[in-house]
């Protein structure tokens, strides 16, 4: 099936003005199909690490929302040891009018504010609401252990 | 009489001879019989006959004139060998001429036969007639005078010896005779008895004769009456007014004599009772005198004539009279053209007609008749017999030779015009001077009777065996007419556009004259080289290198410029014959001495030929002080716009004609605009005979078709056109199925339409029952017997498609041909309670949504939903929008994004939300912006907007999306015309109110309107301005209409096949379309029309084998088309 404009678009576009510290290149073979790579925010406790996702855009893409994932071990009380993302926007605030480079901010900007309240890992939101300096140094030790530039196992 | 005028000198002589030997030619018998001739000259090649060299007949006329007829025969040589010493026979010339010793035998024989006249010796020696002389002479009556096909002319050996000269002609000549009825004019007892010798004479007409009542009516046409007499010169009566007619005729042009035997008379002859006469005829010796064709129309003597001349006025009663004459007499012709017999008849019903017309014109007495002639003659044609005309005359052959253009031609031909260009050369070139003479199709001839009508032998003169009758002209002559030049020229009548002006400059450029060549081979011109006429009589000279161009002056710019885009640089000399700038010697610029500095194309306009030719004819004709266009015999002329000559009688076409020129051409998309006699203008311009004999035209011509013969008017004018023209139209194919000139590209899409939810309920409920009916009809085996059921089920499946009121309209049903109206009652339609309920559940979704659709915004919130629309959807990112439509919180995509997305919602069992605010959305609170293109605001520059609650205006899925296809075009090109297609005029009706609504121009075309509707429909179409849309049933409009002006087509609803789709496209996408035609397929997504198109697309492969299919073959196909259709 041929690829809808709107994808064509957000592709193009996100490659002429890339997100300050995101990349999301398609697969040659599968437009639809996305490697990103979110830097970490600044003063968090993933700052310095480069984090791995996969991008997929479903068939009834922009109706449905994009389907993302995490490559990259992340200590997260939003993300699961699969790399599943909780996020509301990825869910029942999806809408049409969002798009990919929004999406991927608002998962850098979840990055910078992990909410616990809301958890996908429980034991890492539980982790973090004992002990959330522990969890933040814990965090940080993940991303020098997994998310350096250099190309390391995934998982 | 105007056919003496003309003649050569001896003229005068030869009628002083006729009255010398008036006494003697009253009896017959006073020609001496000759006995030896006969035989002796009947084997004499026609050949001989030939002559029409001036000298020749110089001499036959000096020496005949003195001599009396009645001496001929016995005048001994040796007088004649004064007068003409060239031609006297002696030994050692005649040996000189036949080129060997003949024996003295023969030598004596010739000499004892051939009357001193070393022509006839040596003729006589060469035909072998001499052998015959030996034998003695057998009764000469007794031979039967040969049909001349076997005369057939030969060019003898001795050709070069002048023929023979006719010291033998006869002063009158014995034709024939026939029973003729007349009535006396006196009483008496024993003035006349059976075997009395009667005169026939003219009549000068008497103011005492007109008092009977037929009288009267003669009175006043032309005086006709004949009397005869008896010897004594006392009038016994009149013929009767019937033969009169006719006879005065031959008698007043000095054709015939008439002399009569009584054959019954009342002993007692009272006044008034009718004698019974025959009268024999016998053709004068003027009447073979040598009119020529031209004289006919005597155009250089009376050059603004603008009604019927005296001349074609003499002609036509000439000629008639003289074909009751062989009427009469009952004498065939030996030699006639196949048509020219057919023709004899047309003749007569010529002069009916004729006397018919003179007829009602004097009972209308009025003076408003007197208009001329050319007004009312000919009948205008319908169109559809100048389509069939056309069609015949326009057999082009596509494996004609083509020809290569010269080196000098900048310009490339397409194949078609290559074919034009051989065609043209060849007809340039075809001097035909190599043939053999044969003889001309008007001539018929004809021998003289050996016998008089009382079985008495009649005097036989050498060589004088055969006449010559043209029907047509009247025309007599003695000598073998001879089959004339071809025209050197024609026609091009392609149609516009085709490239008629680079064609014929291709030709200019391809066919240049032998001295333009040699001038342009050694570079020099030696004026001593040159075929110089010199200043002749007429002070013409030759202009061997030049092409003359008449065209409208609107043109001549135009054909400047192409004969120059045309020429490659220094290869053509052009010049411009016109306004301030004209050359006042053209003669000396263009004539023989000037040939490498003669311009090779001058350009003039009507105007300057006519002004030119008004000034000559306003001295007389003098031209000797003329240096323009009429002053040149140019190599070829060519007319432009030729149909500015259609009026035979106009002096533009007047002083055309005079244009001499070896090759001459016509060009003209429109050979006849109206009227057959259009035709017969150009043919005359031309010079094709016999065409351009008017009174042959109107016999084969003009009659036939006024008296209702239209085929036979038409294959003549074909025939004729045949060899003359040249026609391509536009439409016209190659056999590999191009067209001549390449269209440009249309692109065919099909728009997949999505039904909305009521329409879809209303389909599928159709679908259904016809879906049950069949296949139970096809379980039962019953299918054909309910083939029209079903037929009818499937017409309201594909209504549904296009709108579901359509399906309430049951006259609907009679639109389609195939459906039976009562298969209507059949399928129930009317009592089905659901299908009413799906309807009515539809009709309110619309009604609802059109209710408060007035509701009004603030203009600061228009104006910034107008704004919005030019920005990309936020949904699909399409820039701008596709039909805006605007939430309830004011946020606005695309109509099919929100839509899309509210379905999305609701089919997961969600609220839809905003998209931007996640506000909840309704469906009935959405409102679609209406841009009406036409109001302008004045401070933005920009269309003003309006909001429409959604569905308002959704009358049906189809609309909807044709109306947003409709709107986008408006937008991206305001000034598009496009036609919409649909084999349901109902369904047109449903569209219309929506296209007001949005604003949108249109017209309509159908099958309802009357003829002269939809030409102002169909012209205010093609001329009008802005965007417009033209609405047409498939029916109405699927064949012969041009819509070029339009590039856009829509197809409402699939047809079975597509050929009949295609072809309605191809009224859009034809010859004349100049840019890229978008076509729309209108198709309802998985419905019956999808299915349909791909039996269309099956059907593409088995159409060539449809036609060998029976008729049940084609319904086992049908039933198959029919079950997939239901699938």
């Amino acid at each position: 099936m041929a690829l809808p404009k709107r994808i064509i678009k957000e592709t193009e576009r996100l490659m002429a003005e890339p997100v300050p510290g995101i990349s999301a290149i398609p697969h040659e073979d599968n437009l639809r199909y996305f490697d990103v790579e979110i830097h970490g925010p600044a003063s968090s406790p993933y700052e310095g690490g480069i984090f791995k996702l996969e991008l997929f855009l479903p068939e009834d893409y922009p109706m449905t929302a994009p389907k993302i994932r995490f490559l990259t071990k992340i200590f997260h009380p939003n993300v699961d040891k699969l790399g599943r993302i909780c996020l509301d926007v990825l869910k029942n605030n999806w809408s049409p009018a969002l798009q990919i480079r929004t999406i991927l901010l608002s998962i850098q900007a979840l990055l910078g504010a992990p909410n616990p309240d809301d958890p996908l890992a429980d034991d890492v939101a539980k982790h973090w609401k004992a002990d959330e300096q522990a969890a933040i140094e814990k965090a940080r030790e993940w991303t020098r252990t997994y998310a350096q530039p250099q190309p390391q196992p995934a998982s | 009489m105007d056919f003496r005028s003309s003649q050569e000198p001896p003229v005068k002589k030869r009628r002083f001879f006729h009255e010398q030997g008036e006494q003697a030619s009253s009896d017959p018998i006073a020609f001496s019989p000759r006995d030896d001739s006969p035989q002796v000259h009947k084997e004499r090649p026609l050949g001989e006959e030939i002559d029409g060299e001036p000298e020749n007949r110089q001499v036959l006329v000096e020496r005949s004139a003195n001599e009396t007829p009645t001496r001929v025969r016995t005048q001994p040589p040796a007088q004649l060998q004064h007068e003409s010493s060239s031609v006297t026979f002696d030994k050692d010339t005649f040996e000189a001429f036949v080129g060997a010793n003949v024996s003295s035998d023969v030598i004596s024989i010739i000499q004892a036969h051939c009357g001193g006249n070393l022509e006839r010796a040596v003729n006589m020696y060469f035909d072998g007639t001499y052998k015959k002389l030996q034998k003695p002479p057998s009764l000469g009556t007794l031979i039967r005078p040969q049909p001349s096909s076997q005369n057939s002319p030969t060019t003898t050996p001795n050709s070069e010896t002048p023929p023979p000269t006719r010291q033998d002609v006869p002063r009158e000549r014995y034709l024939g005779a026939f029973g003729a009825e007349g009535w006396a004019t006196c009483s008496g007892t024993n003035l006349l008895k059976h075997g009395d010798i009667v005169r026939i004479e003219r009549q000068v007409a008497q103011t005492s004769a007109a008092k009977s009542k037929s009288r009267q009516i003669q009175a006043r046409k032309t005086d006709v009456l004949v009397r005869f007499t008896t010897q004594q010169g006392r009038e016994i009566g009149r013929l009767q007014r019937d033969t009169s007619a006719w006879v005065s005729v031959l008698i007043d042009q000095k054709l015939c004599r008439f002399d009569a035997v009584c054959v019954y008379a009342p002993e007692r002859l009272r006044t008034n009772e009718t004698v019974f006469l025959q009268l024999k005829c016998h053709f004068l010796n003027s009447a073979f005198q040598r009119r020529g064709f031209k004289l006919a129309d005597d155009r250089s003597t009376r050059p603004f004539e603008q009604e019927e001349t005296t001349d074609e006025k003499n002609l036509r009663l000439r000629q008639t009279a003289m074909v009751r004459l062989f009427q009469e007499v009952n004498l065939q012709p030996t030699v006639a053209n196949e048509k020219a017999s057919e023709g004899r008849k047309g003749l007569l019903k010529a002069a009916e007609m004729d006397e018919k017309k003179q007829k009602e014109a004097q009972k209308a007495e009025k003076p408003s008749d007197s208009t001329p002639p050319s007004e009312e003659e000919g009948q205008e044609l319908e169109q559809d017999q100048l389509d069939a005309l056309y069609k015949k005359a326009q057999s082009f052959d596509f494996n004609t030779p083509e020809a290569e253009p010269a080196d000098t031609f900048a310009m490339t031909l397409r194949t078609y015009q290559k074919q034009a260009l051989h065609w043209m050369m060849a007809k340039e070139k075809d001097e035909r001077s190599s043939r053999e003479p044969s003889m001309h199709p008007l001539w018929e001839e004809y021998v003289w009777p050996t016998k008089d009508v009382d079985d008495n032998d009649l005097p036989l003169f050498s060589g004088k065996e055969k006449f010559y009758v043209n029907p047509y002209s009247g025309d007599l002559t003695l000598d073998f007419p001879e089959q004339e030049q071809h025209c050197l020229g024609g026609i091009l009548a392609d149609e516009m556009g085709l490239g008629k002006t680079i064609q014929m400059l291709s030709l200019i450029h391809s066919h240049r004259s032998e001295v333009a060549r040699q001038a342009s081979l050694t570079g020099i011109s030696d004026v001593n080289q040159l075929p110089r006429l010199g200043a002749n009589a007429s002070g013409v000279l030759d202009a061997p290198c030049t092409t003359l161009v008449i065209a409208p002056m609107s043109l001549l710019a135009q054909w400047q410029s192409e004969s120059e885009k045309a020429s490659k640089e220094g290869t053509m000399k052009i010049e411009l014959y016109y306004g301030a700038e004209k050359s006042n010697n053209l003669q000396s610029l263009c004539a023989g001495g000037n040939v490498s500095r003669a311009p090779d194309i001058v350009i003039t306009s009507y105007g300057i030929v006519l002004s030119e030719f008004s000034a000559i004819a306003a001295r007389d004709g003098d031209k000797s002080w003329h240096k323009g266009i009429f002053s040149l015999k140019f190599f070829r002329v060519i007319l432009d716009e030729a149909h500015h000559i259609k009026n035979r009688a106009s002096k533009t076409a007047k002083a055309c004609y005079d244009i001499s020129a070896s090759h001459r051409w016509v060009l003209t998309g429109t050979p006849i605009v109206n009227r057959l006699e259009d035709l017969f203008s150009l043919v005359r311009f031309l010079g094709v005979e016999p065409w351009n004999n008017f009174s042959f035209w109107r016999t084969f011509i003009t009659v036939p078709f006024e008296s209702g013969e239209f085929v036979r008017a038409l294959d003549v004018v074909q025939t004729v056109l045949e060899p003359l023209v040249m026609r391509r139209t536009k439409d016209m194919r190659t056999p590999t199925g191009e067209p001549l000139v390449p269209l440009p590209p249309k692109q065919i899409d099909v728009v997949e339409i999505e039904l909305s939810e009521t329409e879809r309920g209303v389909y599928d409920h159709i679908f259904t029952r016809a879906k049950r009916t069949f296949s139970q009809n096809l379980e039962a085996g019953t299918v054909f017997k309910a083939y029209t059921t079903i037929f009818a089920q499937l017409l309201r499946l594909r209504q549904s498609c296009c709108h579901p009121m359509l399906v309430r309209n049951r006259e609907i049903a009679a639109e389609e041909e195939d459906v039976n109206a009562a298969a209507d009652a059949a399928t129930g339609l009317a009592d089905d309670m659901d299908l009413d309920a799906l309807l009515s559940h539809f009709t309110v979704a619309v009604e609802e949504a059109s209710k408060d659709s007035n509701q009004t915004f603030g203009a600061h919130a228009l104006k910034e939903i107008r704004d919005e629309s030019e920005k990309e959807c936020p949904l699909c990112f399409e820039e701008p929008m596709n039909d805006q439509l605007v939430t309830g919180c004011w946020h606005s995509a695309c109509k099919k994004c929100i839509l899309d997305y509210m379905r999305h919602e609701t089919d997961r069992g969600e609220v839809p939300k905003c998209f931007n605010c996640r506000e909840p959305l309704d469906k009935r609170d959405l409102f679609e912006v209406v841009r009406n293109e036409d109001d302008v605001d004045p401070e933005t520059n920009k269309p003003r907007i309006s909001l429409q609650r959604l569905g308002a205006n959704t009358s049906s899925a189809k609309i909807v999306a044709l109306l947003s296809h409709l709107r986008a075009l408006r937008k991206e090109h305001p000034q598009m015309k496009s036609v919409i297609f649909s084999q349901f005029t109902s369904f047109l009706s449903l569209i219309e109110p929506v296209l007001t609504r949005a604003n949108i121009k249109f017209l309509r075309l159908d099958g309802s309107m009357a003829q002269k509707a939809r030409a102002a429909v169909l012209r205010e179409f093609a001329e009008g301005q802005g965007f417009t849309v033209l609405l047409i049933s498939l029916r109405a409009g699927g064949v012969g209409l041009n819509l070029t002006s339009a590039g856009r087509v829509f197809m409402m609803d699939p047809w079975w096949s597509f050929a009949v789709e295609a072809q309605a496209i191809d009224r859009v996408h034809r010859m004349g379309q100049e840019s890229e035609v978008f076509v729309k397929r209108f198709v309802v997504k998985g419905s019956v029309e999808e299915r349909m198109l791909r039996v269309q697309e099956r059907k593409k492969f088995i159409a060539t084998s449809l036609g060998m299919m029976s008729d049940e073959e084609k319904k086992m196909q049908r039933i198959e088309d029919i079950k997939e259709l239901l699938s």
